[in-house]
C-alpha cells in the first residue's frame, strides 16, 4: 500500500529508523536549518523539531528538515519504499515509476469534514501567514520562506487545476512573494492571461501535500493533464482533494497547511536574495508577484516541512535534489520516450541537478542528439537546464563514475561539444555566472540578459575501456566473498551500465 | 621510510585494509576489481599455504565521484609517512621532493630482509587473471647496476614458466643494460621506490642513478646481482636478460605506459628471496581505479603542481589533480587569479607540460580537492555556457588519453570556474554552507549537541 500523505511519509521514515524527533527548543531563525544542513551533509537522520522558539506563533506546528532527502547512495530509497517499487536499483527504480505515471488516476473529492486540512479553518483577517514558524534558512536570505510548497492555480484545461512547486518568502500576516518564472505553466498563465486582464488569479499553496503530489508538482505534464491524477498513478489510488473556503480550487485533504489566496495583478514584492539550489546566495533582490492571503486552514499541530536549498549540490542531498533524481528523472524519461525518442534513462547530474542532465540513447539517426536536445531546451529544460551529456544507450547516467568517464574519454573538444546559439536563450535570475547587472529585475521573472544552452556528445566510438574482469558468475562470487569480508552491499551501486543495474 | 608491511599495518589500524582467504576462484584478479568498484577498502588475500600474500588498492583504491572519508591519495600519504589523513598538496610535495637532485650522497644500507629460497617464481602463486595463462607480476621496481649507481623503474609481467618472467618496461631504462647482463626485482618495496620509479619514469628521468637522488637517501637499500634494492623488499629476484622478444598487440599495459615508451624482456630468473610470510602488492589492470593509474596520476599531478608553481616567480596552484574517475583524460586545478587572462595563460601552460588530457578545469582557490562534488557543480554553474567553455582550433597535437576517434591534431577545452577578477565584490556569490551561512556560536552549540539531538553521524565528517 502507498503512502496517502505527509505523515504517513514521515511513519515511513520512522519506520526506517530516519528519522530523529527532537524536543529541545529549536529556533526558526537559522538553527533548524543549520541543523538540516548539517543532516544533510553527513548523511543523517531527517529532522523533525517538535518544540520551535517563536514570539508570535499562535499555533503549535513543527517543522521538518528536508524531509524527502534520500539517502546520498540511493536517493530514490525513501520514495521506493513510500510507494513499494524496488530500491536496490536505480534503473529499475525508474521503471517502476514509469509504468505507474502510464497509468494516472483521477482524484476524488471528499466532504470538508473528512479533510484533516481542515482541523482549523481561519479566514479574512483571522488567518496570519505569522502564527507559523516559517524558518529563517540562510544568513542573507531576504526573509522567511516557505521553500517545500506546492501551488495550486487554475487550469482551463483540466479540472483539477494546475499543480507545481513555488517559494514563497514571507513579508506580513496576510503577504508573500511567490517566485513565478516565466517559461512555467503557472507563472506564464499570471503573466499573460490574468495579469493583463487585470484579473488577479486565484491559487492555494499547500503545505505537506504528501510525496505523491510533491513529486507530481515537479514534473512536467503535458496540458489537458494535472499532475494530480498522475500523483494517483503513482500511488495507486485517487488523491483525496477538499474544496478551498475562498476559492474553487480543490486542495489536498490530508495537506498538512493550506494557504487560500490570490495572486495580485501588477503588484510586487520584494523576493530574494536566497541561498539558493546552485548551492549560491543568488542576487539581487528580485520583484516578484503578491500572494494575498484570504484564508488559512490546517491540520491540529501541523507540521511544516521545508527544504534548506543549496545543500543540494556537490555531494550533498536534500529535499530539492532527490525530487529531481527520483521524480524528475523517471518522468523525463517517460516523457522522451513518448515524444518518440529512443532514450533509455535520463537522470540529473547528482552534482547540480537542475543544471545539468545526462541522458543515454542510441545515435540512432543522424542529428538525434540535436534533435533531443533541442526538444528539451525549448519544452522542460528551458530555464533551469544549461547543458545535456549524452551517453552510451546502456551507460547508467546514475552513475557519476560512468559519466566523469565518459565526458573525460569520448568527448572530443573539436566536434562532440555543441552551443545552441551564442546567448540566444531565456534565463532563471537565479544562476550566478551572470552578473547582477545581466539578470536585472524583468516583469516576468527570467533574466534581461539571455544565456546559451549546449549539449555534450559523450558517447564513445565502440572503444570503451573495460569495467571489470571475469565472467558475470565470478563477479558475483567477487561480491559475495567482498560482502563477507565487510563491504556493504550497496557499495556496489551505482553499477556503471543500465543492464548490470537490473 | 614504511616498510611494505608496515605501510600495510597503519592501513589496518586506519580501517583501510579488509582481510579475506585467497579462494580458489575467482581470481584475485576478479576480486580486485569488484573492489575498485565498490570504492572499498585495500584487501589483503591471506593464504595457509605456501603461496605469498597479495594486496590489492594499497596505493589507491577509491575515487571522489562520492562523498568519502578516504581520497585517492590517503593510502599513498600514509605509505609515504606523511600522516594518517595526508594533506593532497603534501602528498604531491613528497612525490616531486623524492626525485630532487642531492649533492651528496647519503646511502643508508641494511641487510636484506628477504632470504634465499628454493621455490621458483611460479611457485610463488601470483594471481592469473581470468581467460590468462600466465600469472601476472605487477607494482614491481626493477633495478638496473651500472658503475655510477643503480637505476629503477617499474616493471610488470607474466611468469611463463617456473624461473622465466616476460616482462615489460620503459624504454629508456633498456640503455643501461645488455643480453646477459643480471638486473633485479623487488616487491613489496616502500612507497617511497615505488612513487620514485613511477615519478621519473614519466617525467624521463632516469638517466640519473637513484642514489643522487632523494629517494636514494630514504629508502635503505641493500645490492644485489642487479642494483639496490630497498632491504625491506618482501621478494626479489635476481635475472639474467634473456633474448629480447617481440611486443604483442595483446601485451597487457601498466598506465604508466600510456605516457613512455616500454619494450618487452625476457627474464631468466636466477635466484629467488622471500620474505617469512611474505605479501606483494597486486593490481588488476585496465579497470577502473587500478593502483598503476593511481600512481600514475599522482605522479603526474605532483609534475604539473611542481612546474606551474616553479614557472611565474610566484606560486599561485593550490593543488591540481587528475580525477581517477576520468583515467586521467582531464586536469583540474585550483588557483588563485593573479589576472585577468591567468586562467587561459595557465590552461594553456598545463596543455604545454602533457599531453595526456584535453580538457582543463579551472576552479578558484578556496576550492578543496577533498570536496571534488563541489567542483563537479561548479563548473557548470560558475562558467558561463557561452564565455567560460574555451575551445582551441582542432590544430593542437591530439590528446593521448582520450579514447575518441582521431586524426594527428584536435581541439583544447579549457572551462573557466572562476570568479572573474574584474567583477566587483557585490557580484560574487557567497557559497551557501554550514560556514558561510551560519554564525560560528551556532556551529559550535549544534555540534555540541548533535548527538543529543539523535544524530549518530559524524558531524565533523567530510
Amino acid at each position: 500500500m502507498s503512502v496517502d500523505s505527509f505523515r504517513a511519509f514521515l511513519d515511513v521514515l520512522e519506520n526506517n529508523d530516519a528519522v530523529t524527533r527532537i524536543t529541545d527548543d529549536v529556533s526558526w531563525d537559522l538553527e533548524a536549518s543549520a541543523v538540516t544542513m548539517q543532516a544533510n551533509e553527513t548523511d543523517g537522520r531527517v529532522p523533525i523539531f517538535e518544540s520551535v522558539r517563536t514570539r508570535e506563533s499562535a499555533v503549535d506546528a513543527r517543522l521538518v528538515g528536508d524531509p524527502y532527502r534520500g539517502p546520498q547512495q540511493r536517493p530514490w530509497e525513501w520514495f521506493g519504499r513510500a510507494f513499494g517499487f524496488p530500491i536496490d536499483s536505480g534503473p529499475v527504480y525508474y521503471e517502476g515509476v514509469i509504468e505507474r505515471l502510464r497509468d494516472p488516476i483521477e482524484p476524488r473529492t471528499v466532504p470538508a469534514n473528512e479533510a484533516p486540512c481542515k482541523d482549523v479553518v481561519r479566514t479574512g483577517a483571522d488567518a496570519s501567514l505569522l502564527e507559523f514558524p516559517w524558518p529563517y534558512i540562510h544568513r542573507g536570505d531576504g526573509g522567511r520562506y516557505a521553500t517545500l510548497a506546492t501551488l495550486v492555480a487554475p487550469d482551463p484545461n483540466s479540472e483539477w487545476g494546475s499543480w507545481s512547486r513555488h517559494r514563497a518568502m514571507i513579508h506580513d500576516s496576510s503577504q508573500a512573494s511567490l517566485l513565478l518564472l516565466a517559461g512555467e505553466q503557472v507563472p506564464n498563465r499570471y503573466y499573460f492571461e490574468y495579469e493583463p486582464a487585470d484579473k488577479p488569479m486565484p491559487v492555494a499553496l499547500t503545505i505537506g501535500a504528501g510525496p505523491a503530489i510533491e513529486s507530481t508538482a515537479e514534473m512536467w505534464i503535458p496540458v489537458g493533464r494535472s499532475e494530480v491524477s498522475f500523483a494517483g498513478g503513482l500511488r495507486t489510488s485517487p488523491a483525496e482533494l477538499v474544496e478551498c473556503e475562498t476559492n474553487d480550487l480543490r486542495v489536498p485533504a490530508s495537506a498538512e497547511v493550506v494557504i487560500e489566496g490570490r495572486v495580485l495583478p501588477n503588484e510586487r514584492l520584494d523576493e530574494g536574495p536566497f541561498g539558493d539550489y546552485f548551492g549560491y546566495m543568488n542576487g539581487p533582490r528580485r520583484s516578484m508577484p503578491v500572494l494575498e492571503v484570504d484564508a488559512i486552514t490546517h491540520r491540529s499541530e501541523p507540521y511544516v516541512p521545508f527544504c534548506v536549498e543549496g545543500t543540494g549540490v556537490g555531494y550533498g542531498e536534500n529535499s530539492t535534489s532527490t525530487f529531481a533524481t527520483a521524480a524528475g528523472g523517471p518522468d523525463a524519461t517517460l516523457g522522451l520516450r513518448i515524444a518518440g525518442f529512443d532514450v533509455e534513462l535520463a537522470a540529473p547530474w547528482p552534482y547540480t541537478s537542475r543544471t545539468v542532465w545526462v541522458i543515454a540513447t542510441d545515435r540512432s539517426y543522424p542529428g538525434v542528439l540535436h534533435e533531443l536536445a533541442n526538444f528539451i531546451f525549448t519544452t522542460w529544460g528551458m530555464l533551469h537546464i544549461d547543458f545535456f551529456v549524452f551517453v552510451d544507450s546502456d551507460v547508467n547516467p546514475l552513475s557519476p563514475r560512468a559519466v566523469i568517464e565518459a565526458i573525460a574519454l569520448h568527448a572530443d573538444p573539436a566536434t562532440d561539444f555543441h552551443q545552441f546559439g551564442v546567448e540566444r536563450m531565456p534565463k532563471v535570475p537565479l544562476n550566478i555566472y551572470q552578473t547582477p547587472d545581466e539578470k536585472g529585475s524583468v516583469d516576468v521573472g527570467t533574466s534581461r540578459t539571455k544565456t546559451s544552452k549546449a549539449y555534450i556528445d559523450a558517447c564513445s566510438d565502440d572503444s570503451r575501456p573495460p569495467q571489470s574482469i571475469g565472467d558475470r558468475d565470478a563477479r558475483r562470487r567477487a561480491r559475495e566473498l567482498l560482502t563477507q569480508a565487510g563491504v556493504p552491499e550497496q557499495a556496489f551501486e551505482p553499477p556503471h551500465t543500465i543492464e548490470s543495474g537490473r | 621510510m614504511t616498510a611494505f608491511r608496515s605501510h600495510l599495518e597503519f592501513l589496518r589500524k586506519t580501517d583501510d585494509l579488509r582481510s579475506l582467504e585467497r579462494p580458489e576462484t575467482p581470481s584475485p584478479q576478479v576480486i580486485a576489481g569488484e573492489g575498485l568498484r565498490a570504492d572499498c577498502s585495500a584487501v589483503r588475500f591471506s593464504t595457509d599455504d605456501s603461496r605469498i600474500e597479495l594486496v590489492n588498492g594499497a596505493y589507491g583504491g577509491v575515487d571522489q565521484s562520492s562523498r568519502g572519508d578516504r581520497y585517492p591519495w590517503s593510502r599513498l600519504g600514509l605509505g609515504l609517512g606523511i600522516d594518517r589523513d595526508p594533506d593532497y598538496v603534501d602528498v604531491l610535495e613528497r612525490i616531486a621532493r623524492l626525485g630532487d637532485r642531492i649533492e651528496t650522497r647519503d646511502v643508508t644500507y641494511v641487510e636484506r630482509a628477504a632470504t634465499a629460497t628454493d621455490r621458483t617464481v611460479r611457485e610463488l602463486g601470483f594471481p592469473t587473471p581470468p581467460d590468462e595463462t600466465w600469472p601476472r607480476v605487477t607494482l614491481g621496481l626493477i633495478s638496473v647496476g651500472a658503475n655510477d649507481g643503480s637505476y629503477w623503474a617499474p616493471i610488470h609481467g607474466t611468469v611463463i614458466d617456473d624461473n622465466t618472467v616476460r616482462a615489460r618496461v620503459p624504454e629508456a631504462i633498456t640503455d643501461r643494460f645488455d643480453r646477459g647482463d643480471v638486473v633485479s626485482v623487488a616487491l613489496g618495496v616502500p612507497s617511497e621506490a615505488l612513487a620514485a620509479a613511477y615519478f621519473l619514469t614519466i617525467t624521463d628521468r632516469l638517466s640519473t642513478p637513484i642514489e643522487d637522488r632523494d629517494v636514494g637517501s630514504t629508502v635503505p637499500v641493500i645490492p644485489t646481482g642487479g642494483g639496490v634494492v630497498p632491504s625491506s623488499a618482501e621478494i626479489v629476484f635476481e635475472a639474467e636478460i634473456s633474448d629480447p622478444q617481440p611486443d604483442t598487440r595483446a601485451e597487457k599495459r601498466e598506465f604508466w605506459e600510456r605516457l613512455v615508451d616500454a619494450t618487452t624482456l625476457t627474464l631468466d630468473v636466477n635466484s629467488v628471496f622471500v620474505r617469512d610470510d611474505a605479501v606483494v602488492p597486486f593490481t588488476p589492470l585496465d579497470v577502473p581505479l587500478t593502483d598503476d593509474l593511481q600512481l600514475v596520476g599522482l605522479a603526474l599531478a605532483a609534475t604539473l603542481y611542481d612546474r606551474a608553481n616553479s614557472y611565474w616567480g610566484v606560486a599561485p596552484v593550490e593543488w591540481l589533480l587528475l580525477p581517477a574517475a576520468g583515467r586521467l583524460g582531464l586536469c583540474v586545478v585550483s588557483t588563485e587569479m593573479l589576472y585577468a587572462g591567468f586562467e587561459w595563460q595557465l590552461s594553456n601552460f598545463l596543455f604545454s607540460f602533457s599531453d595526456c588530457y584535453d580538457t582543463v578545469v579551472v576552479v578558484d582557490d578556496e576550492a578543496s580537492p577533498r570536496d571534488l562534488g563541489q567542483v563537479f557543480a561548479d563548473v557548470w554553474v560558475k562558467a558561463h555556457p557561452s564565455r567560460d567553455w574555451l575551445f582551441s582550433e582542432a590544430d593542437a597535437p591530439v590528446a593521448r588519453l582520450p579514447t575518441y576517434g582521431r586524426g594527428e591534431t584536435g581541439a583544447r577545452l579549457y572551462v573557466n570556474a572562476t570568479w572573474d577578477p574584474r567583477w566587483d565584490e557585490e557580484y560574487i556569490a557567497p557559497r551557501v554552507s554550514l560556514t558561510e551561512s551560519y554564525p560560528p556560536n551556532l556551529r559550535a552549540a549544534i555540534r555540541g549537541s548533535w548527538a543529543e539531538f539523535g544524530f549518530d553521524t559524524d558531524p565533523d565528517s567530510p
